[in-house]
């Protein structure tokens, strides 16, 4: 797709106005929310299979580890909103530290097994330490604090549509931010690694540092996305650590697309939503999910986001030869 | 469904505004059924959610117009159920709700109903729900854990004063510790000899090596204090080690009709059953349920059935008799609420918002002796057992 | 007879099982180097099926015959249809495949025989237990030991000892030099991913007895295969033995000492043997 490739412009324009027009578009404004925070995670799952090649299975444990990191600082510490979220970033980056550290000494499919081997460890550890954890009935009464800078409060998030646009404002930064890092020179080091290990290593990069350190940064989005769930909720289920919340996030992940950024926020929408407007309609609807999930590897492989761009590659060349006899550009 | 979008939709442009949706007078009475029908719980909900549109569908007019009966798919996930919940409240003005099996959803449910002034009448296991984390707009149909056990290893040890060596085997986590201390007050009192017990996880579904530790021991009863696929897997697995011959088996809290049709009677017969409900027990209100959802649906009422019915049309009395969709009205015509239901007199505690109603000890007959395809099990005795009003851990109401 | 031994004997006998869930698994990534999310699920439908036999014929031996051989044609048709088209894309993708068959899978087998668990009583000669010592063992797990012991022989036959086996071997090796030496690759896969499958089907109907069928097992027995074969090693016919025997000693002595730590101890030698033995006890690089 051809548009404008700096940073502010093209994709996070788009970006920007999705964020708009989802609280209008959508039935329900903490819908939209929900769909917020998982294309962050999203968008962190992405960095690591989109930009470096990483599929990773233990996503999960970065998400639960930050909703119960914010909760736990939130319920017995009184930290604030910014405090806790930014508790929950920590969590998640060290938890990814640790993670990361071990996983990516192997690769391929044994990489893939191991985050799925931590992620159950991580879902049995919540479950043993249930006084922390609340255990199987989760942490209850989790608050969402009001958003104050120095004593002044901004606003209390207490409405839905407030909240709303909390998660909206820390989304468009990661956003931002996620696409600085990946033009950066550390992105495009990452992409080479993806593109080519052996040589990536042999021009001198030290691969598993980068590895690592994309680990540390997915697994710090995903923690914060993990703590604004939680106060979305007020509430940290036991099932944000669960096995079936990093499969869901990589769905999320690849449905959506993994060539761009923006894909997240598609495929977190699209997963949703199709649970959201298919269980109403018909108890067994993951049959058409999975379906659905067939169909994007065989006819959509770029995912939501690939189908997209070739559908506006194709019409921009219509208009492009429709134009090509007056012009003469390529 | 498509329509609701649309409508919604054009709804949200207004959104931003802070003010919340009225609801206008002249809507009908709205109940909400938070039914798990499709993910890992899909069991449970389908019969759910039959029971509460039986119970709106035959109410005749509440407050002038016929109820309405919307459902909640939990998707079998507790973050899904509470966003979902959320929405019902924010944008539909909902108030009244019922259902939600898996304990974490409905005590979360609770706080978020709660906080908007609501009602909500759960039929989940958690003793929490009117215990530590009661509120004032949570009621709960089932019986806690201290009546599961008083009503179930009391008689049992009564029929069988010479078994007095007991073990139990306990799921790790709240549910099944509370079913275990009350165990094991109880083994105290009658003077059982408590000879083991094996803690599993929460995922297990191979118990041969608890049962190994259990034969070691030597018991006369086998006290089984976990739950639903589990349950059936320990149980399941008991008897193909024949512990059938050498030992009495009692599950103390099994989910009724559904867990004998997925055993079937080789696996039941002989075996002692802890039950909410029953649909062989005699009284007026259960044989018109049985007769009205063998009309409706063709099968015999469950336990899941018969709670989410009972509980929606608890909730459609109390609208109707308080004359008043305010539910702070509701709520206080529901305590020390007394009214027939399934299991005979049922009364609802002030205190703690809990049904006081039977709890059955059941056991499993030979498929020789049935009367017909789902008479699996004999009423060998029933009764009410609560802790006392002194004892509660319920301070919010 | 001591309780630690009879626990290990439990443990022979749950590790059999396991490795019957892993050995289709391992021999289709082996060869294809592809990744079946949805091996749980056959495993699934193997046991609705057996169960579907039983009641219609009242004869366990005739699903245990039946319900495999229609497991593995279910998966033939699957391969020609679907499985083919993802061979040659990455992992994430044959992953995003197999988990779609996977929930289609159960969600089928949730409107057919519906949302409540069903039960598969023994066959009737094999009700009884056994008694060893003071403990007693049931003669259908007994069962369950020596039939997987020679499915087991049976495999390793098939695999070493025949050209089908050669050619799969030289195929897990180099699938280049396969298709040079002139054979149908394509035919050589559909044999071995409907015959890898079928094992999981064998498997879901030997076990239903034991651990019955419930709609939602199919993730479980999943990871429990992930385990078994990521400990012996990707593709190793030896690897699924082994590591079923071990996983199943763990879990099983692990209910004695330890009980609640019993699935974290699982997946903890699990991450221990990758990190120690990047491939697994028995795997190549």
């Amino acid at each position: 797709m051809k548009m404008n490739n700096s940073i502010f412009g093209g994709v996070t324009l788009i970006a920007l106005f999705l964020l708009i027009l989802m609280p209008v578009l959508l039935p329900s404004i903490t819908l939209a929310t929900e769909i917020l925070i998982f294309a962050l995670a999203a968008l962190a799952c992405n960095l690591l299979l989109g930009y470096t090649g990483l599929l990773s299975f233990g996503q999960g444990i970065f998400f639960g580890g930050g909703a119960y990191t914010a909760s736990l600082v939130m319920i017995h510490f009184d930290f604030g909103l910014l405090g806790a979220l930014f508790a929950a970033i920590v969590a998640g980056s060290i938890l990814a530290f640790i993670v990361g550290a071990l996983a990516i000494r192997r690769t391929g499919i044994y990489f893939v097994m191991l985050t799925l081997a931590f992620s159950q460890m991580a879902y049995f550890l919540a479950y043993t330490f249930s006084d922390w954890t609340g255990g199987d009935n989760g942490l209850l009464d989790v608050p969402r604090p009001s958003l104050s800078f120095f004593g002044f409060v901004i606003s209390d998030l207490e409405s839905s549509e407030s909240f709303y646009m909390f998660v909206a404002i820390v989304f468009a930064l990661v956003f931002l931010l996620a696409r600085r890092v990946i033009r950066s020179p550390f992105g495009t080091t990452l992409v080479a690694i993806r593109e080519n290990e052996g040589r990536a290593s042999a021009v001198g990069f030290s691969t598993n540092y980068f590895k690592l350190v994309a680990f540390v940064i997915s697994g710090a989005i995903t923690g914060l996305a993990g703590a604004l769930y939680a106060m979305l909720l007020n509430f940290a289920p036991l099932s944000n650590i669960e096995l079936l919340m990093s499969e869901n996030i990589l769905i999320m992940t690849i449905i959506g697309g993994t060539s761009s950024l923006l894909g997240s926020l598609l495929g977190a929408g699209a997963i949703v939503l199709i649970g959201d407007l298919l269980s109403s309609i018909w108890p067994r609807w993951m049959m058409i999910l999975g379906a659905a999930l067939i169909a994007v590897v065989l006819f959509m492989p770029g995912g939501l986001w690939g189908g997209l761009e070739s559908l506006y590659s194709k019409f921009s060349n219509r208009v492009k030869t429709k134009q090509s006899s007056s012009s003469e550009d390529k | 469904m498509i329509r609701k979008y649309l409508k919604q939709s054009a709804f949200a442009l207004s959104i931003f505004s802070l003010a919340s949706v009225a609801i206008a007078d002249s809507d009908p009475v709205t109940i909400y059924g938070v039914k798990s029908l499709s993910g890992s719980f899909a069991s449970y909900g389908k019969y759910a959610d039959m029971g509460s549109k039986l119970a709106v569908e035959e109410y005749g007019e509440i407050l002038g117009q016929k109820p309405v009966y919307k459902v909640i798919d939990t998707e079998g996930n507790a973050g899904k159920a509470i966003r979902k919940v959320q929405e019902a409240i924010n944008q539909d003005g909902a108030k009244y709700f019922n259902g939600s099996t898996l304990s974490s959803t409905a005590l979360a449910i609770g706080k978020e109903v709660n906080k908007s002034g609501g009602v909500f009448i759960t039929p989940a296991g958690a003793d929490e729900l009117t215990g530590v984390s009661c509120n004032s707009s949570t009621f709960r149909w089932s019986v806690p854990t201290f009546g599961a056990i008083h009503e179930t290893v009391k008689p049992l040890f009564t029929e069988h004063p010479d078994k007095k060596r007991w073990y139990t085997i306990t799921p790790q986590y709240v549910f099944g510790e509370a079913l275990l201390s009350n165990a094991k007050t109880v083994f105290d009192e009658l003077g059982i000899e408590h000879v083991g017990n094996s803690y599993h996880s929460l995922q297990e579904q191979e118990f041969s090596g608890y049962l190994t530790n259990a034969m070691a021991a030597k018991p006369d009863v086998l006290l089984l204090l976990n739950f639903g696929s589990q349950s059936s897997n320990a149980l399941r697995q008991a008897i193909n080690f024949g512990l059938k011959n050498q030992m009495t088996i009692l599950v103390s809290w099994s989910s009724g009709l559904e867990q004998f049709q997925e055993l079937g009677t080789d696996i039941t017969e002989n075996v002692y059953f802890g039950a909410q409900y029953w649909h062989t027990v005699d009284t007026p209100i259960n044989n018109e349920l049985v007769t009205k959802v063998k009309n409706a649906y063709g099968i015999t009422p469950n336990y899941p059935l018969a709670a989410d019915y009972i509980s929606t049309k608890l909730l459609l009395d109390a609208i109707s008799e308080a004359a008043s969709t305010d539910s702070a009205k509701v709520i206080s015509n529901l305590e020390g609420r007394t009214y027939e239901g399934p299991t005979g007199t049922e009364s609802i505690r002030a205190a703690d918002h809990q049904v006081l109603k039977n709890y059955y000890l059941l056991k499993g007959k030979s498929a020789a002796s049935m009367k017909d395809a789902d008479d699996f099990a004999e009423i060998v005795s029933s009764g009410k057992s609560f802790p006392e009003e002194s004892s509660l851990a319920c301070k919010a109401i | 007879m001591n309780l630690y031994l009879f626990q290990a004997l439990n443990g022979i006998g749950l590790g059999m099982i396991y490795f019957l869930i892993s050995v289709g698994l391992t021999i289709i990534f082996g060869l294809l180097n592809f990744v079946n999310f949805a091996h749980g699920a056959f495993y699934l439908l193997g046991a609705y099926l057996s169960f579907s036999i039983v009641s219609l014929t009242g004869n366990y031996w005739l699903a245990l015959v039946l319900a495999p051989i229609s497991i593995a044609l279910i998966a033939l048709l699957c391969e020609k249809t679907l499985i083919k088209r993802v061979y040659h894309l990455p992992h994430t993708y044959q992953i995003l495949v197999t988990l779609g068959v996977a929930l289609i899978i159960q969600e089928l087998c949730i409107s057919i025989w519906g949302p409540i668990g069903k039960n598969i009583s023994p066959p009737d000669s094999l009700k009884g237990v056994i008694q060893i010592g003071e403990f007693f063992y049931p003669q259908y797990r007994l069962f369950v030991i020596f039939f997987a012991a020679v499915v087991a022989i049976g495999v390793w036959i098939l695999l070493d000892k025949t050209k089908f086996g050669a050619l799969v071997r030289a195929g897990s090796e180099d699938a280049e030099t396969l298709s040079l030496l002139g054979t149908h690759t394509h035919r050589l896969f559909s044999i071995t991913f409907a015959l890898g499958v079928g094992l999981a089907g064998l498997a879901g109907v030997l076990a239903a007895p034991i651990k019955g069928i419930h709609p939602f097992v199919g993730p479980e027995i999943l990871g429990i295969a992930f385990v078994v074969v990521v400990i012996g090693g990707m593709g190793s016919f030896t690897g699924a033995l082994v590591g079923g025997l071990l996983v199943g000693l763990v879990q099983s002595l692990m209910t004695t000492f330890w009980p609640q730590g019993a699935s974290l101890m699982i997946y903890g030698a699990m991450a221990f043997v990758i990190l120690l033995r990047p491939y697994g006890l028995f795997g190549r690089a």
